[in-house]
């Protein structure tokens, strides 16, 4: 398997874009992505975009082809995956399969969604569009509801408080104020968080991502290709699949996708948690990130939200997640989420980024959908690590 | 005390949740209803307070997950929520709402 770079990275303002309908979105973010690698359309080989819910919300699909057709691709394939909130993890795994194996020399990514038009009922029916409807979906069940279970089994089994889980949504919050691209960047204080509207207990209005329109778009080449000092190479892509259904996670506070993608990714980059500087993680809500933390082997088990607390996961600690400000600050457009944490993570490896990790050379995202039924992790690393 | 209905695989005897169209243990398709004790453990619950929009009369509600005795793991809804519901509380099966269990406490 051929080595894989990012050769250029592009990305829109993750929030409420009025005017921009989902397709300039990925165009957008698509365009600025090639600018930044200095490489002609012509020489891309593949187009791989990922999108959750364009279908019920926008009415526009086969965005794959309006966006390859836009952009003056060639007669090249040009594919939209879906995993629901893990679309463009798997946007990218694929176009990195498509280098590595020899099928083109360079390939496109795309995660684009577009959402804040819509109604908040409508929003809720599309994204639950992301569960097992014979199963879960009867029993009333939402994606809040599913991590406001988790929590409490979190609480109940290691003692996790409001306070601590607070921690995370403060930081992420203020990570958020100092990226250009985040949507609700804030500084708040655990009161005013524990003050906010219940949603599913334990699960209150500040621990829940906003929804956001947004797109951001990498350009992937063969390593060899590619002359460029501050070049990032992909040292590990994984996807795996878990529980469709609530009741089929073994442990309700665990998800088992995430266990297998981080044990493989580590297995295949030959890194240990130890190695890495940095992680973007898939915190749709402030007691995912405690459980992603875990489940990555980057907290130890139990003790998500007491390193939140220490401050080991602040920008400066010893092991900054989401210094983007995740999903709570920076946004979720969901099928545009999992490559945003790659522009980010290629940021803080080029040393550019507006909230910079200091010596950053090893990152780390995770991008879980649905109820943890679709996965991946990804390591990225500087070429000179 | 009704029973909850779950899916029996008549090759290999597995029970599970369902709906499902093949026994994830053995692959076969002779998968029939079967009727299991309503008894079990709380694993959790939470309360839906912003519900999607076909279930928006019902709101709010608790969704919860109970082991039941006869070994499989259900979702299901709460009769009612009180400050004595604690995780691995002991319930049972109250009532079915349209194919979905709801549970209450043992008393």
């Amino acid at each position: 398997m051929r080595s894989v770079s990012v050769a250029g990275i592009g990305s829109t303002a993750f929030g409420r874009l009025p005017n921009m309908p989902i397709e300039a979105l990925a165009v957008e973010a698509a365009a600025t992505g090639l600018e930044d690698a200095r490489i002609d359309q012509r020489e891309i080989g593949a187009l791989y975009l990922g999108n959750f819910i364009s279908g019920p919300l926008t009415g526009q699909e086969v965005l794959a082809g309006i966006v390859g057709d836009n952009l003056g691709l060639p007669n090249v394939p040009c594919t939209k995956v879906e995993g629901a909130c893990a679309s463009g993890g798997i946007a990218f795994r694929h176009a990195v399969l498509a280098i590595a194996t020899g099928q083109c020399d360079a390939a496109l990514v795309v995660g684009v969604e577009k959402m804040t038009h819509a109604t908040t009922p409508d929003v809720t029916a599309a994204l639950n569009c992301a569960m097992d409807n014979r199963a879960d979906g009867v029993s009333g069940l939402t994606f809040p509801g599913l991590f406001g279970i988790a929590w409490r089994v979190h609480t109940q089994r290691y003692g996790t408080n409001r306070e601590q889980v607070s921690a995370v949504v403060m930081k992420n919050k203020r990570n958020g104020l100092k990226n250009p691209l985040a949507q609700m960047g804030a500084n708040l204080t655990a009161e005013q968080i524990a003050a906010s509207a219940l949603i599913c207990d334990p699960l209150q209005l500040y621990d829940c991502c906003p929804a956001s329109d947004g797109a951001a778009a990498l350009v992937l080449v063969a390593s060899d290709r590619l002359d460029r000092k501050d070049r990032v190479d992909v040292a590990a892509t994984v996807q795996t699949r878990g529980a469709a259904r609530i009741a089929g996670h073994p442990d309700l506070c665990s998800f088992d996708a995430t266990v297998q993608a981080a044990r493989r990714a580590y297995e295949q980059s030959g890194l240990s948690p130890k190695d890495i500087d940095f992680v973007e993680l898939h915190d749709c809500f402030s007691i995912a990130e405690v459980i992603d933390s875990e489940d990555l082997g980057i907290a130890p088990r139990g003790k998500g939200a007491v390193y939140a607390a220490e401050g080991r996961t602040a920008v400066g600690g010893e092991i900054p997640i989401n210094p983007s400000g995740g999903l709570l600050a920076k946004g979720h457009p969901v099928g545009a989420t999992g490559v945003g944490q790659l522009y980010e993570a290629t940021l803080q490896l080029r040393g550019k980024h507006p909230n910079q990790v200091q010596g950053a050379a090893i990152g780390l995202t995770h991008n879980l959908g649905g109820t943890g039924v679709a996965c991946t992790v990804n390591i990225l690393k500087r070429s000179d690590a | 005390m009704p029973d909850v209905s779950v899916l029996k695989c008549r090759k290999c005897g597995a029970l599970d949740a369902g709906p499902r169209l093949l026994c994830p243990n053995c692959r076969s398709r002779a998968l029939e209803a079967a009727q299991v004790e309503g008894k079990g453990t709380l694993l959790s619950w939470t309360i839906i307070r912003r519900a999607p929009a076909k279930m928006k009369a019902l709101a709010p509600y608790a969704v919860c997950v109970v082991d039941l005795e006869a070994g499989v793991r259900v979702t299901g809804r709460l009769q009612a929520v009180d400050a004595a519901l604690r995780p691995g509380a002991r319930v049972r099966c109250a009532a079915l709402e349209g194919g979905v269990a709801i549970f209450s406490a043992e008393a």
